[in-house]
């Protein structure tokens, strides 16, 4: 891996990992907490739409894929409070709607479109310079805004009519979490691939759960291990010449499972 | 002075109305209690009253819109549904609804005996230390005006009787105005300085030795319903 480092396509997989690392972790958490698997999901797969848009554009899909999902992020979020369709169905129709859109409109360019392959399984390792200064840039504004607004966030997911009294802003923290989650997924897409990004978001939290006593332990636990997770994957699937994304999350469901024998041995 | 004045008020589901004209006052310094069946729009009545859905009509809490009176209410709700296992203490949860504001967050801890379950996970409390931890959040704000929705259901019989009592003693000793949905009957005639029975229309406004009248329960909830006397009260 020291060997490896001196690459500076291996440089910049690892400094993109950590920051996704640190980014999707915190960010996991408010997911977990408010149940919002599916819409990360949703979000994820209809960010094809801007992928798409970005083929066809001749720019960077990574740009257009985060304006389109910001778009379709507070759309789900005004959908959710203007009308009676239930939160799941939004999803849903968003989902098949972008993914629909984007394979649509990827046919309409003819020839061999690496950018699919890449959207379906990751490929940090082919990140460029410009992406990973927009990732810092983004990752520091979205993880500023969790650390500082915390305290807001988790108790508008535990209960909007007590941050309601509390003073809490809670349609436009609705709405900036959905946004926040949106991007952050789009960014995920690069590491580990539409069909991989969920376990980032989850996997950290759910080991980080099994030893963390407080809120504040769960945000810190919940870092270390994504760390762990991404450094160890980007090592093992570079020496073991595999995708990276995938061990990825094989290496984070393998710390979760060591965690839990910990866990259940430790508190015999 | 009136904590809450309402007046013509009409809150409509859709095409649906769920309440239908109401119009009462509740006193400052009094216990209110919403009485009515499942569907009668209890609950629709606190979230006009909290602000949280529109409404037709006018309310006004301590004279005021409740946009502006917001900082002087507080809520216990009925349901508090989160993943127990996340690992949130409870003097965690208090520090995220006072955000750091209160000055006196661990007397209040200590009157309503929270203070020991400072460290404690809240997926690890009973019915009750929630339902106190609860009043504890909503406290800490200093309120003059506090909603409490169905504040005993899932309590035994013993917590729910220490619950009134505490009540009871918020009311006294804080000064806090209290208005609350339940279905202990016994319980809220001889808590309540004021009933108000909803079934879409308000049947009934008053004292409870007044209104509590078997006409009016069965115009509530049918001619099966009786007021058993509740001895620890």
């Amino acid at each position: 891996m020291i060997v490896w480092l001196a690459l500076p396509f291996i440089q910049r997989a690892v400094l993109a990992g950590l920051i996704l690392g640190a980014l999707l972790a915190i960010l996991g958490i408010f997911v977990v907490l408010r149940r919002m698997a599916f819409f990360s999901d949703g979000i994820a797969h209809a960010s094809l739409a801007g992928v798409a848009v970005g083929v066809l554009a001749d720019t960077n899909p990574l740009f257009t894929a985060l304006g389109i999902s910001t778009i379709l992020a507070v759309i789900m979020a005004w959908l959710e409070r203007k009308t009676k369709v239930a939160s799941d169905a939004i999803v849903g129709l968003i989902f098949t709607g972008g993914m629909a859109t984007g394979v649509i409109l990827l046919a309409l360019k003819s020839g061999y479109q690496p950018e699919l392959v890449s959207f379906l399984f990751g490929n940090i390792l082919s990140i460029q310079w410009s992406e990973l200064w927009l990732m810092a840039v983004l990752a520091a504004l979205i993880v500023a805004f969790l650390l500082l607004n915390y305290k807001r966030l988790a108790l508008m997911v535990l209960n909007p009519e007590i941050a309601h009294l509390s003073g809490v802003p809670v349609t436009l923290y609705q709405t900036l979490l959905y946004v926040t989650v949106a991007a952050s997924a789009v960014l995920g897409i690069k590491m580990l691939g539409v069909a991989l990004l969920s376990a980032l978001l989850i996997v950290p939290v759910s080991t980080a759960k099994l030893i963390a006593k407080s809120f504040r332990s769960l945000m810190l636990w919940s870092v270390i291990m994504s760390e762990l997770t991404v450094i160890a994957g980007i090592a093992l699937s570079i020496q073991l010449n595999l995708p990276t994304g995938a061990v990825i999350v094989i290496c984070g469901l393998i710390l979760f499972l060591v965690t839990l024998a910990g866990s259940k041995l430790f508190n015999r | 002075m009136d904590a809450v004045s309402v007046k013509n008020l009409k809150i409509r589901y859709g095409s649906h109305v769920v309440l239908n004209g109401l119009n009462f006052e509740i006193e400052k310094g009094n216990i209110a209690a919403v009485i009515g069946p499942n569907g009668s729009g209890k609950t629709m009545l606190f979230k006009a009253l909290l602000g949280l859905i529109p409404y037709e009509g006018e309310i006004k809490i301590f004279q005021k819109s409740i946009k502006n009176a917001l900082k002087r209410i507080a809520y216990v709700p009925q349901h508090f549904d989160f993943d127990r296992t996340l690992p949130i203490t409870v003097d965690e949860i208090l520090s995220f609804a006072s955000n750091g504001k209160s000055i006196n967050a661990k007397e209040i801890c200590r009157e309503v005996s929270v203070d020991i379950l400072a460290e404690k996970l809240i997926g690890d409390l009973s019915g009750g230390q929630l339902q106190r931890v609860l009043i504890a959040q909503a406290l800490i704000k200093d309120p003059d005006l506090l909603f409490l929705d169905e504040p005993s259901a899932g309590i035994d019989i013993e917590g729910s009787k220490a619950f009134y009592d505490l009540i009871k003693h918020i009311n006294k000793e804080h000064d806090v105005t209290i208005l609350l949905i339940s279905h202990e009957m016994s319980m809220v005639s001889d808590l309540a300085d004021q009933i108000l029975c909803l079934n879409r229309d308000l049947v009934c406004n008053g004292p409870p030795r007044e209104v509590l009248t078997k006409k009016v329960l069965d115009k509530l909830y049918g001619p099966e319903m009786n007021i058993r006397e509740h001895k620890h009260l």
